[in-house]
Order: C-alpha cells, then structure tokens, then sequence
C-alpha cells in the first residue's frame, strides 16, 4: 500500500477564510429562522456576535456598584472573618508540623470558595487578599492600580514554551520533562523578550520561564486602553494559587488568552503548571491576583510558604 | 469582566489548537478567536431558540440583553423548555466542533 502523505499544514489566510465562511452562515441562519429575535436585539443595539462586549460593560458597571448577580443566592457563602483562618494556621502549625499552612489553606478554600470557578465578588476577593498575604506571604490584589481582570478565579491551562528572540530553540530552555509541551510557533502577545541571544538577561530568561497568560483581549477597556494597558500588563507579576492542592507560584504576564471558548480563563508555561500541579498537569481550578510588588522585590517563581513566621499584626479584622 | 451564561459548556479546543498551529501572528490569532466566538453565539441562540417555545421568546431575549452572564438563566429556560438546555447546547456545540474541524481537515486533504 502507497504511504498516506502527511497532511499540509493549513495556512492562516486559508482557515480565515473558513471560519468566515461558517460565521457568515451561522449568522444567516439565525438571522433567517428567528428573524423576530433578530429584529428585538437590534431594536435593543445589541449585535449577537458582540455579546461578549455587552457583557463586559454591564459586569464593569455592575462591580462599581455592587449589584451583580452572578450566581443563585444558594452559591453564596458566610465568609470568616480572614484572622481567624490565620490563628487556625498558628495552632495547626503548633499541632500538626511540616505542611500545616497549606493544608489548612487548601482546606479554608475549598470552604469557602464556590464549587465552580466564577468571578468573585469584591468581599470574597478583599478576603482572599488578606489571607494570601498573612499565610502564603504574598500582597497580592484582585484590583491593582484600578485594574481589574475578567475574573480572578478560573481554569488555568497548559501553555507552550514561547520564543524569547529570534533563532531561539525548544531545546534551550532546559532539559527533560519540561520540554514535552513544545514551543508555540509563533510569538506571545508582547513579542520577543530581547531582539537576540546575547540580550536576553536572566531577568527576562527568568520571565519566559514563569509566565502567565490573562485574557486581556476580552477586557471592556482593551481597545479605548490600549496604549496603557498593553504597557500595564507587559511583564505585571501575579500569583497563582492552586485550590486543589495550595502550591503556589508567582508568574509575570507575557501572553494573552486563552480563547473564551476554551474552557479556560488563564494560561501557565510548562514550568508554572509542573509546580502547581505536577507533570501531568494540564488544566484546573486557580485563583489569580496581582502581585503588589512596587519596588519589584519579590522574586518568580514558587512560593513555599509552610514554614514562614506569622505576622503578629495579622490577628485583625479587614 | 465579560462573562456569558454559557461559557462553562463550550469547549472547542481542538479547533484553538488549528488556529495555533496555522497562525503566526497574535492579530491573526484573536481575530479567528474572535469569528469563532462570533460563531458560538449565534449557534447558541438558535439553539435556545429552537427549543424555548416562541411565546417567551421575547421574554427570555429581554432577560439576556439585561444580563447576559446570569447563570439563573439555566434554571429559566430548563423550566420553559422542560428538559435540560446545557445538554442541548453542549450537543449542539458538539457538532459544530465537528463540521468545523472536517471543514478544515477538508481543506487539507483537498490540497
């Protein structure tokens, strides 16, 4: 039997035009069977295919005045006043030994936080805050600066290794395991790290290697903001905590996505997933806040935070 | 935020994956994100339509344009339509993930 040839890779003007082709059908169809819905979301200026837009404005305008609703009023749980998740930590720490604050972390989350990953409200989030900062160590905040992402608490999925200049290699960023996922062909959101080889430091080395992806593109303000934002978000460091297990790990933004029709709402480089959640990692449940940082102090990287001291000025209410 | 009630059923990841691998640059990329996204909605819609009987069409039209990422609208429809309209949509996301990806595997064998 003749040997099948191996399928050509597809070109973008090619799978463009497709996906033109489906959407320019979809959109007739239902613009054909329901032309009476059609006609009710004109009439109202909303434009199906830019829902997601519209969504952006009235949960944007619903977070600055506290009436969102997200969930049935069955979701929403009683919070603990966060010292006293911290003074849970302290005894356990005493009782238990080696591991007690994560395992007690791990615990509190998975009391507290809804089953499924949604956006949280500002309460859950300045509670979230507190104890990241007293038991994990790291200021992290949902809102930094004024800024806010679309959620904090998603899906995180598995990225590939990005390219840091040109001519750059899978094979030179480390060795192993950590090689499998492959680099992605082309270059992140904010372009090469350095313009070649001998520019880029280990700052930027270190960068590449713990890098997060956030879905900036389906901000409400992305494209009026661009300008600033893209600056805001070039390289703005992060921590990622795993709700499953409590590993955590701070990351620097250097890519956007995932696609809203992923499953996913943020994106992880091999070595940021094998630390939150080992080799066969491939997609879960994380928070994910900014990392208030402005003296750019706090290294990338994995946090361990099982034997850090307690701050005794911890033990007060928010 | 942007968040729509039925994000958590549409997952197309097969189809992120051919738009990886055949763009090359990230304008390319959230351009065909976006044409898909664009796709989604309106398979969704149809099919919310097609199942919710037509004297709450508006009704249900109106509760979305105000809120279109209330979860609570699951529990609407499901009550409305008397089955389970994740199950729907799912099914229906389902098979346009796979029209697409034949129309573009097409291409290739086309070649």
């Amino acid at each position: 039997m003749p040997n099948k040839p191996a399928p050509q890779k597809l070109t973008a003007e090619e799978l463009r035009n497709k996906l033109k082709l489906a959407h320019l059908k979809t959109k007739d169809a239902f613009v054909e069977n329901y032309p009476h819905a059609h006609k009710f979301l004109q009439e109202k200026g909303l434009e199906l295919g830019k829902v997601r837009e519209h969504s952006a404005k009235i949960l944007g305008a619903g977070a600055l005045t506290g009436t969102l609703l997200l969930t049935p009023p069955g979701n929403i749980r009683a919070l603990p006043a966060p010292h006293e998740i911290v003074e849970k930590v302290r005894e356990g720490a005493r009782a238990l030994g080696e591991n007690a604050p994560q395992k007690i972390l791990v615990d509190e989350l998975s009391s507290h936080l809804p089953e499924k990953p949604r956006p949280l409200s500002r309460e859950e989030e300045k509670f979230l805050e507190r104890i990241f900062n007293d038991v994990v160590g790291i200021p992290a905040k949902g809102t930094l600066e004024g800024e806010h992402l679309n959620t904090t608490y998603g899906y995180i999925g598995a990225e590939q290794h990005l390219l840091r200049y040109p001519g750059d290699t899978l094979n030179e960023h480390g060795e192993g395991h950590i090689l499998t996922p492959g680099i992605a062909p082309g270059k992140g959101a904010w372009g090469y790290f350095a313009p070649s080889r001998g520019e880029l430091t280990p700052e930027l080395e270190e960068t590449e290697k713990w890098y997060a992806v956030v879905q900036t593109l389906y901000l409400p303000d992305w494209e009026e903001r661009l300008r600033y934002l893209r600056e805001w978000y070039k390289y703005r460091k992060v921590l990622i905590v795993n709700t499953d297990n409590g590993n955590a790990v701070v990351a620097a933004i250097a890519d956007a996505g995932p696609a809203a029709w992923t499953g996913k709402h943020f994106g992880g480089s091999p070595e940021v997933m094998y630390y939150l959640g080992g080799p066969r990692y491939k997609k879960g449940p994380v928070i994910l806040f900014f990392v208030d940082d402005p003296e750019n102090k706090i290294p990338l990287g994995p946090v361990d935070y099982n034997d850090i001291s307690l701050p005794e000025g911890s033990l007060h209410q928010i | 935020m942007s968040k729509i009630w039925y994000d958590h059923l549409i997952i197309l990841e097969e189809i992120g994956e051919e738009i990886d691998s055949a763009t090359e640059t990230h304008e390319e990329k959230h351009e065909m994100w976006r044409l898909v996204d664009e796709i989604v909605h309106h398979k969704v819609m149809h099919t919310t339509l097609k199942h919710l009987p037509r004297e709450h069409h508006e009704d249900f039209l109106g509760k979305f344009h105000e809120a279109p990422h209330n979860e609570g609208l699951v529990e609407y429809l499901n009550e409305k339509i008397g089955t389970n309209i994740e199950d729907l949509i799912r099914q229906e996301i389902g098979d346009l993930a796979f029209e697409l990806l034949e129309k573009i595997k097409g291409t290739r064998q086309e070649e």
